[in-house]
């Protein structure tokens, strides 16, 4: 089975407290975060290296971006991966329509069975990219895929959906699957590993060599701005020493009478 | 007169809430825009969905697909594609659901209409359609413009919008479709409800829940305590089900359960939409997280910015103090 993961890299802006719009007004201060693979591309490159375990094949890592986002096919290559392709363009505000041109026609130069991409990004979540790219290949897909049982020329996949429930589906190959968190438990990666996979050669390719430009990659939908959140209603914030804070909850618990 | 056509969401014969709240937020800009609203189902036998439509839409269209009992991508996508074609609507709203997420990047590559998805607001500027996304965690706006002229495709957060009123009388248009044709490739098997254990979080009056915030499995046991104090039981969001560290039933959010209870302690929860759905209800919400800037305090009673793990432990104390 030979499989493509699409994977990205994201601002981690979880704990970040510094946050600020940059000078376009259209994104924020880059150098005021670390960045990382998107959360959901971890369970999709685990999800990869599983089915390539189990059934003998081959797994690429395939993204979009600058050099610097090397350091994600790193690690797609220290958990497991075979081989990774880099599109070099910068694409970090475009449309997700123009992502999912460039990465349909990256896709269709490769040989493959199973497409992977993960739900959604930590960073825009538009939720668009892997099911845009289905359409574009013409080939079936499923969206928020919780469990993948995959033999010869079909694949049994669980959707999840709202409240706890789940759909089933089987489904012929090659087909493209978005992978929700949950679906396994990601592999610890070693700094070993790392540093193995920093001797591996990645492919780079850029449009030209796609053969792809100007219309076919136009924005239909245009990032404007961006801006902090107006200030709405706020939490009463209790302040002080541990000590002081729980004293003050406890009061206000027992005050309200939940206590 | 432009059109808004809403698309509303059915399954396992139930109409979804979500669709009534797409069509408030359809009724709003239809009178902001002078434009007509339009619901429109499909599915196998649509007619009691299409009443309920025809309250808050101006006109139903009644879609009945022999066969199409539960709604399944694709036969939706090419139904719906041909019906956006005919009509030709300003802008085709639905909710940003599991349905949706499954349905409406397919449905846009296939019309070349542009997309914008879980969007938090909509509005129409210079003629073009304006939309507001929630990005990088809650902490940023982002504005869109969609292009001009096309049918924009828009789905909204899910919560993010109120139902509106249900007093209309919109004229319910029965449409036919052909038979609707088999999609080998992709079979549906059928629907698995989640497991239930022993725990049922929608019955309790306090919740003491964690996120990733708590850090280690073996630090739930903080909460535990705590919770056990206070008469309540543990609850989480979606990352602790992801790392295994508690069973799904303990989940809240929108893939989880939602919850009301007389007090919501969130210990460590970031504050995400998809977990905020779920806990809204709660009488009294108080949040604890290291990160003053995590959208759980705009949404919060109380809180306090602090690492859950130094604060559970004297709050565990200073509870079994004052009930002794």
């Amino acid at each position: 089975m030979d499989i493509i993961a699409c994977i990205k890299r994201v601002p981690d802006t979880t704990g970040a407290d510094r946050i600020a719009i940059d000078a376009s007004g259209r994104d924020i201060e880059r150098r005021l975060v670390a960045f990382k693979i998107n959360d959901w591309d971890e369970y999709v490159l685990e999800a990869g290296v599983q089915l390539k375990e189990g059934l003998g094949g081959s797994l690429t890592a395939l993204t979009v971006g600058s050099q610097e986002w090397e350091d994600i096919l790193r690690r797609a290559l220290a958990m497991g991966a075979d081989a990774a392709v880099r599109v070099d363009e910068d694409v970090v505000d475009a449309d997700p329509r123009t992502v999912a041109a460039i990465l349909s026609s990256a896709i269709g130069r490769l040989s493959y069975d199973l497409v992977l991409f993960g739900a959604q990004s930590e960073d825009f979540g538009c939720g668009q990219l892997g099911v845009m790219v289905a359409e574009m290949l013409g080939i079936p897909h499923a969206a928020l895929v919780v469990d993948i049982q995959a033999e010869d020329g079909w694949a049994k996949v669980s959707r999840e959906l709202e409240a706890g429930l789940l759909e089933t589906y089987r489904m012929r190959l090659p087909a493209l699957l978005t992978v929700q968190t949950g679906i396994n438990r990601p592999r610890y990666i070693s700094l070993g590993g790392i540093r193995r996979a920093m001797r591996r050669e990645l492919q780079v390719t850029s449009l030209g060599e796609l053969g792809l430009s100007g219309e076919a990659l136009a924005p239909v939908v245009r990032l404007e701005r961006m801006e902090l959140p107006p200030k709405g209603k706020e939490a009463v914030l209790i302040s002080g020493s541990p000590e002081e804070a729980a004293d003050h909850l406890t009061r206000i618990l027992q005050d309200s009478g939940v206590l | 007169m432009a059109e808004i056509l809403v698309v509303a969401e059915h399954r396992r014969a139930k109409l979804a809430d979500i669709s009534l709240q797409v069509l408030g937020l359809g009724q709003r800009l239809a009178e902001e825009w002078g434009a007509e609203l339009v619901a429109v189902v499909v599915g196998g036998d649509v007619s009691g969905y299409a009443e309920t439509l025809a309250r808050w839409a101006d006109r139903v269209l009644s879609v009945r697909a022999t066969g199409l009992d539960e709604p399944l991508a694709e036969p939706c996508q090419r139904i719906l594609a041909g019906i956006i074609r005919e009509r030709n609507p300003a802008l085709v709203l639905m909710g940003h659901t599991s349905f949706a997420m499954d349905l409406a990047p397919a449905l846009a590559v296939e019309l070349g209409a542009p997309l914008a998805t879980d969007c938090v607001d909509v509005a129409l500027e210079d003629g073009g359609v304006r939309v507001t996304r929630s990005v990088y965690g809650g902490k940023v706006n982002a504005l869109y413009s969609m292009a001009a002229g096309e049918t924009a495709i828009v789905t909204g957060r899910v919560g993010e919008f109120s139902a509106g009123e249900g007093n209309r009388r919109g004229e319910i248009e029965e449409v036919a479709v052909d038979t609707v044709e088999e999609y080998g490739y992709k079979q549906f098997e059928g629907y698995v409800e989640q497991e239930a254990g022993g725990v049922d979080i929608t019955q309790a009056d306090v919740l003491v829940a964690v996120g990733r915030g708590i850090g280690d499995r073996e630090n739930i046991r903080l909460a535990e305590q705590l919770a056990a104090q206070l008469g309540g039981v543990v609850a989480c969001s979606r990352p602790v089900v992801d790392q295994g560290w508690l069973p799904a039933e303990h989940q809240v959010g929108l893939s989880g359960r939602t919850v009301g209870p007389k007090l919501y302690l969130a210990l460590g929860i970031s504050g995400a939409f998809q977990h905020m759905v779920g806990c809204r209800g709660a009488r009294m919400l108080v949040a604890i997280n290291r990160d003053p800037k995590a959208p759980i305090f705009a949404a919060a009673d109380y809180g306090i910015v602090e690492d859950v793990l130094r604060i559970v432990p004297v709050l565990a104390e200073k509870i079994a103090e004052t009930r002794s």
